[in-house]
């Protein structure tokens, strides 16, 4: 009962002719949907998640604009005038920053006029630059233009500086420390996920010593790298946006797990294996995918899995920020919170169930696991525990059963 | 990105057996934009990139060659510049490196400045003077940026004892000269490495030449251009 086995659950993405009716009609509901969540005061950013998550996400690039900075928890009342001059050459990064951009021709979309393309790389620097400079603590990597770029290119460059400096302090603060020992520590998810799922993936990719680093620029631009179609790219940052900040691994995992078989196939060696994972397929059953990397979070919370992932979190990884944000985020609308907390605790029950059966049989463990939550958790249910669980509730559930 | 996971691995004997070609693996490194994807690319693909966008982690192309009628598998690392990427990420692929290529380029003084620390980098990952190593000066195409001449970059080239080739990825009369440049240290390899293993295996496979033949064949292979 491996990734690769229910593969034929992604035929039912938007994409596809058949069902189109369907998909046209459960289309509009959604759009209708996001918009009641829109006009409620506060703003039901619960059903915003919701909706970013399940099948589509939030659909439309005019959608993104109102929904993103409400997932981000920013007001978008006093978006920031024309941002600073003369923050360029005495910037630290600034080299950097425009040795990056200026080469980051792929980012844009194919058949944008040159003129075009070039004020949108100056305004990715500017904003760059922005928001390095307004926060000393961060540094600049490579691979956060590729972030930065998405942002501007659906929000524009106002909206986009004040999201980017949000997420910046937020989901990505980790990969922003002056060095990159927290990504490394957040790249040891990977193998544990893998592990769970399919060992005989994972010891195949243990023997060939592949390590993570194919899927370093996968995490730290969330994709934007390596993905071609600009669609995907946004459908993925809708999902990420609305999720915890360690999500960008668990869809690391589910690709890795969803080319089992290649990789099975390949020579047994570092060169082959990372060869064969960097390439990213380009046609990845994206809705499957992103229904699978919720199910694994539900399944295996980072907390669980921290044991062993082998450095201990710092205090100030994002993922320990993360519920501070969604606390502040929730504020906005504290009814949701309780509805929220009851849900938890039915997921929590769930799991819970799960889990006891698992215990005492550890090898059988995937199996069962991937049965049970597969058939119960759907993704709309999942997605509000995918929000709000592991820093709540997972540690305890941890106590319960490794005391 | 060692860590305790990989110490509890895995089934033994799941794997295939080594392939009998023979594998040079080669790191390729220098600082951001000096040309190190462009560079490897042109081996292995036989042409210059359109696009080439910021390396992030490692990339890794490879190109099987033929050398005295032996069919050898060149894998080129192709590394990002940016320093914090080598501080925790890349030492993994520093492993079992056969060779190293430095490059920098000619038109950015800051790129040879920085050669000590990215050959001090080497000798931090235990890549000694044994490992056979080279110099590429890059864009030699842009003849009228250039910023370093070919007589500090030679002088620095033997004081680490290393062959200096001054190129350009890019220039389509140098094709020949990025190939020549990679075959020059594939024909190293393998002449002083006749019974070298077809692959290394678990880390332990790697056997470092005798210093003394390095040394012999000290500059030989610097030219000019």
């Amino acid at each position: 009962m491996y990734l690769k086995k229910s593969k034929s659950i992604g035929a039912s993405s938007p994409l596809n002719g058949i069902g189109k009716q369907d998909w046209n009609s459960r289309r509009k509901r959604k759009v209708g949907e996001i918009s009641q969540a829109l006009s409620v005061t506060p703003v039901d950013v619960a059903a915003l998640r919701r909706m970013a998550i399940s099948e589509g996400g939030l659909l439309t690039d005019e959608i993104r604009c109102r929904v993103w900075p409400k997932l981000l928890n920013v007001n978008t009342d006093d978006l920031p005038e024309k941002l600073a001059e003369g923050l360029r050459e005495n910037h630290k990064d600034y080299h950097q920053v425009l040795l990056d951009v200026r080469r980051s021709l792929r980012r844009f979309p194919p058949g944008m006029p040159d003129d075009q393309r070039e004020g949108l790389q100056e305004e990715l620097i500017d904003i760059i630059l922005h928001v390095l400079d307004r926060n000393p603590q961060l540094y600049y990597y490579q691979g956060y233009h590729d972030i930065v770029v998405t942002f501007l290119l659906v929000l524009g460059e106002r909206l986009a500086t004040v999201l980017v400096e949000k997420l910046s302090t937020h989901h990505l603060r980790d990969f922003m420390d002056p060095t990159m020992d927290n990504t490394k520590h957040i790249l040891n998810y990977l193998m544990p996920i893998i592990e769970r799922v399919n060992p005989e993936v994972h010891d195949f990719m243990q023997q060939a010593e592949v390590g993570t680093i194919f899927a370093l620029s996968w995490l730290i631009t969330w994709f934007g790298h390596v993905l071609s179609d600009f669609r995907h790219v946004v459908r993925l940052y809708d999902f990420f946006l609305a999720c915890h900040p360690l999500m960008p691994i668990y869809f690391a995992a589910v690709i890795v797990l969803y080319r089992e078989e290649e990789v099975l196939e390949c020579e047994c060696d570092m060169a082959s294996v990372h060869h064969l994972l960097s390439q990213i397929p380009q046609d990845l059953p994206y809705e499957m995918l992103i229904s699978r990397a919720g199910d694994l979070f539900v399944q295996f919370p980072p907390s669980e899995l921290a044991r062993e992932a082998t450095q201990q979190h710092s205090q100030q990884t994002a993922a320990s920020t993360f519920k501070d944000f969604e606390l502040a985020s929730a504020q906005q609308r504290p009814d949701s919170v309780l509805r929220r907390r009851r849900k938890e605790q039915a997921a929590l029950a769930e799991q819970a169930q799960a889990q006891a059966m698992v215990v005492a049989r550890p090898r059988a463990k995937r199996l069962i696991r991937l049965a049970v939550m597969g058939l119960t958790v759907a993704l709309g249910a999942a997605a509000l525990a995918v929000v709000n669980t592991a820093l709540e509730w997972a540690p305890k559930l941890d106590l319960q059963f490794f005391p | 990105m060692e860590s305790s996971l990989e110490l509890t691995t895995s089934l033994p004997g799941t794997c295939l057996p080594p392939p009998r070609s023979r594998i040079f693996k080669i790191i390729v490194i220098g600082d951001s934009g000096v040309g190190k994807t462009c560079l490897t690319y042109r081996f292995c693909a036989g042409k210059f990139p359109d696009k080439t966008e910021a390396t992030i982690g490692v990339d890794f192309r490879e190109k099987v060659i033929e050398i005295d009628g032996e069919k050898i598998k060149v894998q080129l690392w192709d590394t990002a510049g940016q320093e914090r990427f080598r501080k925790s990420m890349v030492q993994h692929y520093y492993r079992n490196v056969h060779a190293v290529v430095f490059v920098y380029d000619v038109t950015n003084a800051a790129s040879f400045r920085s050669l000590p620390a990215w050959i001090e980098e080497c000798r931090q990952h235990s890549l000694g003077q044994e490992v056979p190593r080279i110099l590429v000066g890059n864009k030699c195409d842009l003849r009228d940026a250039v910023q370093v001449g070919t007589d500090p970059a030679q002088k620095f080239a033997d004081s680490h004892s290393m062959p200096l080739f001054e190129t350009s990825a890019k220039n389509p009369d140098d094709n020949d000269h990025v190939e020549a440049i990679f075959m020059t240290v594939a024909h190293k390899l393998k002449s002083q490495k006749p019974l070298m293993l077809s692959q290394p295996l678990g880390g332990e496979g790697f056997m470092p030449m005798r210093k003394s033949e390095e040394e012999e064949e000290k500059g030989v292979l610097a030219c000019s251009c």
